[in-house]
């Protein structure tokens, strides 16, 4: 890892808050291909072979051009860690991310803005998937008190090609939230969104995926779990149409709502092509009486058993 | 004499009568089926003893003290427990997660393996597996066994354990039993099935929310049987 002299007490102090947060320090070491990011500075950068990164200071952040030749495949994942340490300001990041044919490569993103108060982040994602490639991508997100954070991914999955894509922001507070995915999909394309979101007081989450099954037998799933609690609003809208001959769509959102919080959800299907067949299921209310019951009936309080399938939806 | 009873229970919902002054009891130590048609109100009996559902008159005793106002955890506490008709699937929670109630119940890796491989579910296979659905609904059935088995409560209520489950059900409710029995658990097990309540020391038949008979299963499946699961008789309250 190339870290640069004056930079080293951010660097250090991103790698506290990993410890401090149980993530993992290894992302660090030598053998992983990394961009590390704290503001509008990259701290540090460390490609591997078949990986090239390329960073860029621009106002307010850093843009970032990552390049993943054909037929590569890594042992480990690339990590891509946002790091803000003051409590207020802006900062955009912008990631240009194309992988080659026949690849297969995860990406560990990490947003850690711990001590935000006052702090918008902003982060602009395009992701090209090589044919037969299959990419997998974890955002998971460290937040403070204050973050409005707007984020936008745009992929596009070319012909075999396999993304999954895995946004969470389960454990600090959502604040205010706009995340939007897109994904586009060639022929025999496989794509996967997930989000899980916590929504707590008066956080504010809008949440848009979209699926754009354009290839013939492309396969697409978009799944969101948020749990709204306290006066928090949520905004959740799945979008999915079926382009493409034998093109099929899944859309699922659970919203479990306690408190005074105001939920909706949104599962848009649009079909132009009578080989293409979607579905959607949705819920949205409370937490589930007979899951309740039955772990009550095992000795748990209410609270302790909503805690407990709180826990399973969230993943955590 | 410690037992479990219920005292002239009614029950009624949306103006209808489902429970007509029922009376049972459950002595510790001994298993026991509730038989019945289907509608026959059995599943009411069971969720009026777990504490789900109040009965409108009547009550529910336990070593004498009424605990009709318990709620479902209250009597958990007191050692009754429940394996659903209809378990529930949970997104996200694997089955070892749910077997110790995500680690509240302290239990032993080998318990865990025990009480699966028990109920007809490979350790290897399913300690691990997600309770969402993927699992079928008899793979679920088998995993509310084995918690009961786990949990070792006073009285293990089963409704309806053989439903959804395939032709090894009669021996797997048997082993359960003597599973049950020599944990100390008393069994109150819900069922249509003549040839499942058989296997119980006790029956009671239950029909059109009436208890018909009561006594030794044979008795009880036998006169069943008599009646192809008809009210013919009336039988007063013990």
């Amino acid at each position: 890892m190339t870290i640069k002299v004056d930079r080293v007490k951010e660097y250090e102090a991103l790698l506290d808050i990993y410890e401090r947060e149980g993530l993992d320090t290894s992302l660090f070491g030598d053998r992983i291909a990394a961009i590390i990011i704290s503001g509008d500075r990259i701290i540090g950068l460390n490609n591997v072979p078949g990986v090239e990164i390329k960073g860029e200071e621009i106002e307010n952040g850093v843009r970032a051009d990552v390049r993943i030749a054909d037929g590569v495949e890594l042992p480990f994942p690339i990590h891509l860690c946002t790091g803000y340490l003051k409590g207020e300001g802006y900062q955009r990041v912008e990631f240009s991310i194309t992988v080659g044919k026949n690849s297969k490569v995860k990406f560990t993103s990490h947003c850690i803005f711990p001590y935000a108060k006052d702090f918008t982040h902003e982060a602009i994602s395009k992701i090209t998937v090589g044919e037969n490639s299959s990419v997998l991508y974890d955002d998971e997100h460290v937040h403070g008190e204050g973050v409005r954070m707007i984020s936008k991914t745009e992929v596009d999955v070319k012909a075999g090609g396999r993304y999954t894509g895995k946004f969470t922001l389960t454990k600090h507070r959502a604040r205010e939230l706009k995340l939007e995915m897109t994904a586009k999909l060639a022929e025999r394309a496989v794509a996967e969104l997930t989000s899980k979101v916590k929504a707590v007081q008066d956080d504010s989450v809008e949440i848009r995926e979209v699926l754009l099954l354009e290839g013939t037998h492309s396969r697409g799933d978009l799944k969101s779990t948020v749990i709204a609690f306290d006066n928090s609003r949520v905004n959740v809208v799945n979008e999915a149409y079926g382009l493409g001959d034998y093109a099929k769509g899944h859309v699922e959102c659970h919203e479990v709502v306690k408190g005074e919080a105001d939920v909706q959800t949104v599962p848009l299907l649009r079909v132009k092509n009578d080989k293409a067949e979607l579905t959607h299921e949705a819920s949205i209310g409370r937490i589930n009486e007979a899951q309740l019951v039955q772990l009550m009936a095992k000795g748990l309080t209410e609270d302790e058993a909503a805690e407990l399938i709180i826990k399973g939806l969230l993943g955590e | 004499m410690k037992m479990l009873c219920l005292r002239n229970v009614e029950y009624e919902k949306n103006g209808r009568k489902i429970l007509h002054g029922v009376n049972m009891t459950f002595r510790d130590g001994m298993s026991y089926s509730i038989l019945g048609p289907n509608g026959a109100g059995k599943s009411t009996i069971a969720r009026i003893l777990m504490g789900e559902l109040k009965p409108t008159a009547g009550g529910v005793l336990l070593d004498g003290r009424d605990i009709t106002g318990l709620g479902v955890t209250e009597r958990a506490r007191l050692g009754i427990s429940m394996a659903w008709q209809e378990p529930a699937r949970y997104e996200g929670i694997r089955i070892r997660e749910y077997l110790t109630l995500g680690g509240k119940l302290k239990a032993e890796e080998d318990e865990i393996r025990e009480v699966l491989e028990l109920v007809g579910l490979p350790y290897e296979l399913y300690a691990g597996r997600m309770i969402d659905k993927t699992l079928s609904g008899g793979e679920r059935k088998r995993i509310e066994l084995a918690s009961l088995l786990l949990l070792k409560p006073r009285y293990a209520i089963l409704d309806e354990p053989d439903s959804g489950l395939d032709i090894t059900a009669g021996e797997l409710i048997e082993e359960l039993l003597g599973r049950f029995r020599r944990a100390g658990t008393t069994v109150i097990l819900i069922t249509h099935h003549d040839e499942i309540a058989g296997k119980t020391d006790f029956a009671y038949f239950v029909c059109a929310g009436r208890l018909v008979k009561k006594g030794f299963s044979r008795e009880v499946v036998e006169y069943y049987r008599r009646t192809c699961g008809r009210c013919l008789f009336v039988e007063g309250s013990p």
